[in-house]
């Protein structure tokens, strides 16, 4: 211990008997300055005998706002003060001093510096106020770090805290000494100091000795700069007015008069609610890197320079401060997801939704009052318009629209009737149970009114089959639709029956005679198509065209065999190729059959348990199908007068007809046909299993009486069908609709989501459709529409609002840069990407992870490429007269109007020690070129910062 | 695969699975599913629409009730068959050996209903060729089969109705496969016992599907 060792050999002649015991080091004579100084050199030897890779393992802390700087701390006593010591460095950086992109500490910038000490006071203001404390602080430093034989340069911070003024001090090996002093022009930036000529005349004066000649001299002094611009705010403050409005208006989403365009007018979600842009504006920094510059002149042309003509262009985003903050206090699908969530909870220990709305008069619990807040009946009645009255040409189309994955939710397609219900009510009042019931009955009772008068549902198909894959309300609703199409077929009779009708079931027919097979194997080819029923529905949907065509339809059904039919023939869609009746030389008609009955997933269910209750009998066969089966006999018999049992099953199943000629299987209907022409009868005879005599198929052969599809009893009764839905949708459970309303309005939020136009970034593409499946096994423990839900669940669904808003932030970003970047889209993906990157961690796993430093802020940066420099400064549009009234532009270097918001210029000499000044007090010669003077300034219009640091050889 | 007799309504049991039949007319669905659950072979007649019988099992422990759901091969029933595919854990596809249409239209029509209409992604497929036992008529090649179920990915078997060849383990492969999968699991159980089989809802799935 170097510093020690003066005090030491004072003393040693004293302590000469004592030689013996090593490393004592007795400090009682030595002087509390003395003292100091080598607590100051311990706790440096330490520090560097540690290293840094080791300090980050132990218990260093990495700064706010840089991920590579760390520092460490001590604590040291001197005459009665506390300091405290702090070593700031960057362990995985072996390189270079920091450049100007990434991040970096103040005092790296201001004087080009990597690691560094800085030994301050520990008193309120953390400032040596005094000048003598200051450097008697530093020379104290100074000796330390030469006894340790440490390079790191060590800074005290002098004056009031608002000036940031420092000193510092640092050894440069034997003979050098680098003195760094900062300081900073808080106001009234002297004019001259505002312009690059007079920046550079102040680092001139520095050390040229007369300022007279300053213009006559030729320094070469090097120069950099950087520019950091920032697209102005569009509005104001867009936000406060907003909200404001939509607390007034009940809060209701549509904003009546919102004259203001939003950013996100075009994008799907406006429709239910406007979104902070979370990307507030720009920041650029254009870069002049490192020239020489000769004279003040030369600054001059700089100042005028455009920023087009910067070497580097670099980009980030000032995001949002609420992006950050995950508490629920952005508004969107995620909050207010997370408000049904809750009226789920609440709806559980209910018997009917109209529970909660007398509990309005009976104002019973004053908890729930409070919150919970029905929207004024106008609001009501805009919903109920927008749900039932706007335009019917809404497309049905819905496959196309949704997210592949999210018809693994069982909920209602994106659009129909239920999923905009849904939609709604988490925009009804603050989506409060009362609410929600509130518009339940209000919409039951207007479906009620659709079903009473036959009038068509709105946004639901009046076709297909009920898709068991959506929930059970929608499945009901889309069974009532078809119902009340039914019925309304019904009640218009036979009007005008005529053209109209009758060309889908020409076109029905010709494609049947066109093919020489049978009708089994017509749709067989087919098949390759969505699904092979579609064949047979469009059959059904003929059938119900002759029903109501039926005086024409006996002309049409036989105009090749008019002269052979004796009997009526009734309800044919047309001959089955050349196929011929066993007992009659004449065509098989086949016949116009029923549409299969269509049920809901309970209806299925009920099946279910009514078999199970029945136990597994041995002869137990559905008694639907039964009936099926005898009314496609009824409709084959009544098309085909003259045939028997083998006829239909020739037509129905094929397979168990077998053909005599050449022993198989009628596998071949094109050349059974063939031969039924040359000889008749044709020869064969039912399958073993079908020429039982108890066989049930022909026990209902002989019972079914020979009745056209159209005179049949349908095998699904509209009226009564179409009552039951409603009854359903009447005595509904709270919870089971509440549950069904989750799974609903998750879904079709994300398939909103999903809309949006966000340039296809992979990234977030791939998140949605993690979304999608993250849904779809939370929600399934809500699908089976039996079960209670307990806590657990609710906590669940709870999750997974946290990670809805997640994504749905991160659509909003993806969006607005989509958006902000159409012209330049690599600069989106990048800059998203980024984003995505510095975000992801900070979405946990949604179980509350906040301790991840949430103080960090994204300032990733992304360098702009040449092509695109042209795209991103017609971003920086020139400022209205508006916006430009209150600032003066003072400094140069104007982009489309924009002034810089920050100047920052380093200007450096350097010198050849041999050659320099310093040749002739150095005999040495140092090879190398070093800095001797560096000025780094910092500035805006109405501040100045400036840093010095000046190497010499003393 | 201890079978318990099946007239006892009502059995205890750990887990309920729902199998589907489905494969052309007259391969022997039918015959199948009765030879497996009351040990006997018929000549049936076809069936209409849909049968349904169940069986208990105890199988690697659990006791288990079996939900078998025949389907009639009739075009004109399909429509209605679809509903039949939801919520199966089990799907067994059903060709004849020595009928060759039949094995071609499990790719042309029956797997592409499965896509169609299973709403289980997770759903166990097996492949069974019956009528073994007519080994002269036989026209589809044992390898034909496994190269099928490979580029389905399902389990293979060939067995008949007739003599009961591999009839039990048909069943016993597919039922166990479903014991693996614990999505299935879960789903089987879910039912009436959930709670005394507190098992955690398929949360796992979430946060293996990596995500959020």
């Amino acid at each position: 211990m170097a510093s020690t060792s003066n005090s030491q050999s004072s003393i040693q002649d004293d302590d000469d008997q004592e030689e013996e015991i090593e490393h004592f080091d007795d400090f009682t004579l030595a002087s509390s300055w003395e003292r100091f100084i080598s607590e100051i050199e311990a706790v440096c030897r330490q520090w560097l005998a540690t290293g840094p890779k080791n300090l980050v393992k132990k218990d260093a802390v990495c700064l706010d706002f840089s991920k590579n700087i760390y520092k460490v701390r001590s604590e040291l006593k001197y005459a009665m003060k506390n300091y405290s010591m702090e070593y700031y460095f960057e362990p995985f950086n072996d390189g270079k001093v920091a450049d100007w992109i990434s991040t970096s500490h103040d005092l790296q910038q201001s004087f080009g510096v990597k690691d560094f000490l800085v030994i301050a006071p520990q008193s309120a203001s953390g400032v040596v106020l005094d000048a003598p404390e200051a450097s008697k602080l530093l020379s104290a430093v100074s000796i330390a770090m030469s006894n340790s034989s440490s390079l790191w340069p060590a800074f005290v911070p002098v004056h009031d805290p608002s000036r940031r003024a420092y000193i510092g001090i640092q050894n440069m090996g034997t003979i050098f000494t680098r003195r760094f002093e900062a300081d900073r022009i808080g106001s009234q930036v002297p004019i001259k100091l505002m312009h690059l000529e007079g920046l550079y005349e102040l680092f001139v004066s520095k050390f040229a000795y007369s300022t007279v000649d300053l213009s006559m001299h030729l320094f070469k002094v090097h120069f950099r700069m950087k520019l950091t611009y920032r697209t102005l705010p569009t509005d104001d403050d867009p936000e406060v007015q907003q909200e404001s409005e939509f607390l007034e208006s009940g809060g209701h989403s549509e904003f009546e008069t919102h004259n203001k365009i939003q950013w996100d007018d075009d994008c799907p979600w406006s429709e239910w609610y406007s979104a902070e842009d979370p990307v507030k504006g720009l920041e650029l920094l254009a870069i002049w890197s490192e020239r020489t510059v000769d004279s003040s002149l030369d600054m001059a042309e700089l100042e005028n320079a455009s920023p087009l003509e910067a070497d580097k262009w670099f980009i980030f985003p000032n995001l949002s401060p609420h992006l950050e903050s995950s508490d629920g206090s952005t508004i969107g699908f995620a909050s207010q997801l997370r408000l049904l969530v809750n009226a789920l909870d609440s709806s559980l220990g209910a018997q009917f939704m109209e529970d909660f709305v007398s509990a309005v008069e009976n104002s019973g619990s004053d908890n729930m009052k409070s919150s919970a807040v029905i929207p004024p009946p106008t609001v009501l009645d805009r919903v109920l318009k927008d749900l039932f009255h706007e335009d019917a040409e809404v497309k049905l189309d819905f496959a196309d629209a949704e997210n592949k994955n999210s018809r693994a939710i069982k909920g209602a397609p994106l659009e129909s009737l239920f999923a905009q219900f849904c939609l709604h009510a988490l925009w009804f009042g603050n989506c409060n149970i009362r609410a929600i019931a509130v518009l339940w009955i209000e919409f039951v009772r207007e479906i009620r009114w659709c079903w009473e008068e036959s009038q068509p549902l709105p946004r639901m198909p009046t076709n297909g089959t009920v898709d068991l894959s959506t929930c059970l309300i929608y499945q009901k609703l889309h069974m009532l639709a078809i119902c009340i199409e039914k019925k309304h077929q019904e009640n218009k009779e036979h009007p005008d029956v005529g053209d109209k009708k009758t060309s889908p079931y020409i076109e029905g027919k010709a494609q049947i005679t066109k093919q020489s097979s049978s009708l089994l194997e017509v749709t067989e080819d087919s098949s390759g198509e969505r699904d092979s029923l579609t064949a047979r529905n469009d059959l059904g949907s003929h059938g119900v065209a002759t029903s109501l065509s039926n005086s024409e339809q006996q002309n049409f059904a036989s105009p090749t065999d008019t002269k052979l039919s004796e009997y009526i023939r009734m309800g044919s869609a047309g001959v089955v190729g050349s196929t011929m009746l066993l007992n009659s030389c004449q065509q098989m008609h086949a016949p116009f059959t029923q549409d299969p009955p269509l049920m809901t997933e309970d209806m299925h269910e009920e099946r279910l348990k009514a078999v199970e209750a029945f136990g597994d009998s041995f002869s137990f066969s559905a008694q639907l199908e039964k009936e099926i089966l005898s009314s496609d006999m009824s409709a084959f018999k009544a098309a085909n007068p003259d045939a028997v049992f083998e006829d239909f099953i020739r037509w129905h199943s094929p397979r168990d007809w077998e053909n005599d000629d050449n022993g198989e299987l009628a596998v071949s209907q094109a050349k059974a046909g063939e031969v039924s022409k040359n000889e008749w009868p044709p020869r064969g005879r039912l399958s073993e299993r079908m020429s039982d005599h108890g066989s049930s198929w022909r026990k209902i052969w002989n019972e079914a009486p020979s009745l056209p599809a159209f005179k049949q009893k349908p095998l699904l009764d509209p009226n009564r069908e179409g009552e039951k839905v409603l009854h359903y949708l009447e005595t509904m459970r709270p919870h089971q609709l509440l549950e069904q309303m989750v799974c609903t309005a998750f879904r079709a939020a994300a398939d909103t989501l999903n809309r949006t136009a966000f340039g296809g970034l992979k990234l977030m593409t791939s998140k949605l459709g993690q979304l999608c499946l993250t849904m779809a096994s939370t929600l399934k423990s809500l699908q089976r529409n039996s079960l209670s839900v307990d806590s657990e669940i609710i906590e669940d669904l709870t999750r997974l609002c946290v990670i809805f808003e997640h994504v749905e932030k991160l659509l909003t970003v993806a969006a607005s840069l989509h958006r902000k970047f159409l012209q330049a889209p690599r600069l989106s993906e990048a800059i998203f990407s980024d984003f995505y990157n510095f975000y992801l961690p900070k979405m946990g796993t949604g179980s509350g992870s906040h301790d991840i430093d949430k103080s960090q802020e994204f300032t990733k940066k992304q360098q702009i490429m040449a092509r695109e420099k042209e795209v991103v400064a017609s971003m920086f549009t020139p400022p209205t007269a508006n916006q430009s009234w209150r600032k003066v532009l003072s400094l140069g270097n104007l982009l489309n109007g924009h002034e810089p918001i920050l100047r920052e210029i380093i200007f450096s000499k350097r010198d050849h020690v041999s050659g320099g000044y310093y040749a002739g007090s150095y005999a040495g010669g140092y090879p190398q070129e070093i800095e001797t003077y560096r000025m780094y300034l910092c500035g805006t219009s109405n501040d100045l910062r400036v840093a010095l640091a000046v190497a010499s050889c003393d | 695969m201890e079978s318990s007799s099946s007239a006892s309504a009502a059995q205890e049991f750990d887990y309920l699975f729902k199998l589907l039949l489905i494969g052309d007319s007259g391969v022997g669905k039918s015959s199948l599913l009765l030879s497996f659950t009351s040990n006997t072979f018929e000549d049936l007649s076809p069936t209409i629409g849909v049968d349904f019988k169940v069986k208990y099992v105890t199988l690697g422990g659990k006791k288990l009730k079996l939900a078998i759901w025949d389907t009639a091969g009739q075009e004109r029933f399909r429509t209605l068959t679809s509903s039949y595919y939801r919520g199966a854990q089990g799907i067994i596809m059903v060709y004849d050996v020595t009928r060759r249409e039949t094995f071609t239209n499990l790719s042309d029509i029956w797997a592409k209903e499965i896509d169609l209409y299973s709403t289980n992604q997770d759903c166990i497929k097996m492949l069974v060729g019956n009528k073994v036992d007519k080994e002269s008529e036989r026209v589809v090649s044992k390898k034909e089969g496994i190269n099928f179920a490979r580029e389905y990915g399902c389990l293979f078997i060939e067995c008949s109705a007739k003599t009961r060849t591999n009839v039990e383990q048909c069943f016993e492969e597919l039922v166990l496969k479903i014991l693996e999968t614990p999505s299935l699991l879960a789903e089987g159980s879910a039912g009436v016992k959930k709670n005394i089989f507190k098992q955690k809802p398929p949360e796992t799935d979430a946060s293996t599907s990596g995500c959020c």
